[in-house]
């Protein structure tokens, strides 16, 4: 809570120092979440949709919907954490309230997005399973982004 | 900042953690199912481990989620204080109800399957409540701004 009364970041060496730490982990966490999927799922749209829609021509059989349910809830929990952590301290940077509102907009209609295309993607097919794809890699670059935007100004001592 | 771009913004969260709190609805039911017995077999099968792999990020996120949520309630004048310390208490009791219950469960008290029962669904009732509350109220607002 201190971190949200105290006026200027640069003030506190100790809690800067805490900031960098945790932006340098969510810059790792969402590396090894986008790692993890490429296990799962493949590293393309075609793999996530042989994986999820599954392919009759080489005999995979489409993912259960209850494990696609299971995985939907599992990425939001992460997902919901890590956009809570970064906006709390992006909301607080010198940057202009239009890239804050962008990155703000952005960031969660990428995240509210991704599970409804993946849900979709039953009916869909194909096509919402590409635009699952993007909006997964699309979430994890601008949460990457966005930390070492953070990282930045934290080091220019303008946070 | 634009307020009804911030009104949007806070709809889209309170929309991902509503859609998150409706997929674990679903997968309870599919999962667990809703009848005492199908809670019974389902926990009575299951080790401490694998409860604790379950419950730990429960606890972890929906702690953060209700603090989020109920945050945009303490801004909300229609409600009394009373009302709103009222809501908080219930819905952490709930929750903590919903979580704990299992473990119970799993030693062999049958009564915390229905005490599992009706604290996830009650949890998930007033939650449901709880954002009605904050739609209505931020609509409401908007309009009543332009």
């Amino acid at each position: 809570m201190k971190f949200i009364a105290s006026k200027k970041l640069s003030d506190n060496s100790v809690l800067r120092v805490v900031i960098l730490w945790m932006l340098i982990a969510l810059i790792l966490a969402m590396g090894l979440s986008i790692t993890a999927k490429a296990i799962d799922y493949g590293i393309s749209p075609v793999q996530w949709s042989r994986t999820i829609l599954g392919n009759p021509n080489e005999f995979i059989e489409p993912l259960v919907f209850n494990d696609l349910l299971l995985s939907i809830h599992t990425d939001l929990f992460g997902f919901i954490i890590t956009f809570i952590l970064i906006a709390s301290i992006y909301a607080r940077t010198s940057r202009s309230t239009r890239i804050k509102i962008g990155f703000f907009t952005l960031s969660l209609v990428s995240l509210l997005l991704y599970p409804l295309a993946l849900l979709s993607s039953p009916l869909s097919g194909s096509i919402g399973v590409t635009i699952a794809f993007g909006l997964f890699l699309f979430f994890h670059n601008l949460i990457i982004l966005g930390s070492v935007d953070l990282i930045i100004l934290l080091i220019r001592k303008k946070l | 900042m634009n307020q009804r771009l911030l009104t949007f913004l806070a709809l889209i969260f309170v929309a991902l953690v509503i859609m998150q709190a409706v997929i674990g609805a679903v997968l309870f039911a599919q999962l667990v199912g809703i009848s005492p017995d199908e809670v019974i077999k389902y926990y009575g099968n299951k080790s401490l481990h694998g409860m604790l792999e379950v419950m730990l990020p429960h606890v972890l996120f929906i702690s953060i989620a209700l603090m989020a949520s109920l945050h945009f309630l303490a801004f909300i004048d229609t409600l009394s204080k009373k009302e709103k310390t009222l809501f908080t208490q219930l819905l952490f009791t709930l929750f903590f109800m919903d979580q704990v219950s299992p473990i119970f469960i799993s030693y062999g008290i049958v009564f915390f399957a229905y005490v599992k029962i009706v604290a996830f669904f009650g949890f998930e009732g007033v939650l449901g409540w709880v954002w009605i509350v904050i739609f209505r109220e931020s609509l409401l607002n908007d309009t009543s701004r332009h």
